[in-house]
């Protein structure tokens, strides 16, 4: 069973394109909605998603294991971590899928740099990117050409295996830490983004510092 | 003006060693931290009570006034509780986001499965 986690909080605007695409490529298609105060749920369920609905907003990694939970209750084969924005395009899923069980990896990671037909605004592509590499080589990642992006595909074993404990942001930084800590075997392949808004800035960016930072001493 | 000062910090520090020794006996506090708020009200007492005592602590850690001393003392205290803080507010809401996925995953209502795709 191939599932798509998508964690969405006040996503009304788009939802319910993502999920239509998805289903076109995969199995179900589950909605964590973390604490909307707009109709997200509602408009996820209406175009055929499974919604699983946090009465608190918790964060990306938060919404993102909560998915990971009922996709190990539901024996999922296949889970892939998709944004609730409309920045991916769900058409790249099948060939992801393919190179994934052709190179018998554990994770799919995609990457913004891979393919060249990228348009990403200017300091994030030259100043919160690197800075979100070195980030990532100082926690004891795996090295990504490109870091904290969205799309993943993890297989069984990786869903037994990675169990995000990071609730905001920094779950991107944790995920290719643990698939270093557990050698996990990964790929990255080039996927599609389009923006429509900035995403991460640097304020974000120092939050997920100060998160791997304090989770140090839980 | 010095001495009424003296004795409202007594009074003071008199009601929080009763309250750290109740906690201790309800045994919210165990018995490091008994010791520790018990040690830190004492020295805090002494500090007031004879002002040159921090005087000579003060010389020995090459810190030029007793006052300069218990001022450096304090910041790295309220840096150090702000640290212990953060954390323990993190445990907390990472407890509280166990608690919203326990509940979440229980009132879950399945939408129909689609068919079983292979790509």
């Amino acid at each position: 069973m191939i599932m798509a986690l998508v964690p969405a909080f006040n996503e009304s605007r788009t939802i319910a394109s993502v999920v239509k695409d998805l289903l076109l490529y995969v199995d179900d298609v589950v909605v964590i909605d973390d604490g909307s105060v707009d109709n997200t749920a509602d408009l996820a369920r209406g175009a055929g998603a499974i919604v699983i609905r946090h009465s608190l907003n918790r964060g990306q990694g938060a919404a993102l294991e909560t998915g990971h939970d009922y996709a190990r209750r539901s024996n999922a084969d296949w889970v892939i971590h998709f944004d609730a924005d409309g920045q991916f395009m769900a058409s790249d899923i099948p060939a992801a899928l393919a190179m994934i069980k052709t190179s018998k990896k554990d994770v799919l990671l995609g990457s913004r740099f891979l393919g060249n037909h990228q348009i990403i605004p200017w300091f994030k592509q030259w100043f919160l990117l690197p800075m979100g590499r070195l980030v990532d080589r100082l926690s004891g990642t795996v090295r990504l050409s490109d870091s904290h992006n969205g799309f993943r595909i993890l297989g069984r074993r990786a869903l037994d295996t990675i169990f995000i404990t990071q609730d905001r942001m920094a779950h991107a930084t944790e995920i290719p830490g643990l698939i270093a800590k557990y050698h996990l075997t990964w790929v990255e392949y080039p996927i599609t983004v389009q923006y429509h808004n900035f995403g991460q800035g640097t304020v974000g960016g120092l939050k997920i510092v100060r998160d791997l930072l304090i989770s140090k001493f839980l | 003006m010095l001495i009424l000062f003296k004795f409202l910090f007594f009074i003071i520090v008199l009601t929080a060693v009763m309250s750290v020794i109740r906690r201790g006996r309800e045994g919210v506090l165990g018995k490091s931290g008994l010791l520790f708020w018990l040690l830190f009200w004492f020295a805090a007492l002494i500090a007031v009570l004879y002002p040159g005592s921090t005087q000579f602590l003060a010389a020995y850690l090459g810190i030029g006034r007793g006052a300069d001393l218990v001022f450096y003392s304090a910041i790295i205290a309220l840096f150090y509780l702000m640290f212990r803080l953060h954390i323990k507010i993190e445990g907390i809401q990472r407890d509280v986001t166990k608690i919203v996925r326990q509940e979440a995953l229980k009132t879950t209502i399945p939408a129909p499965s689609s068919s079983k795709k292979t790509v």
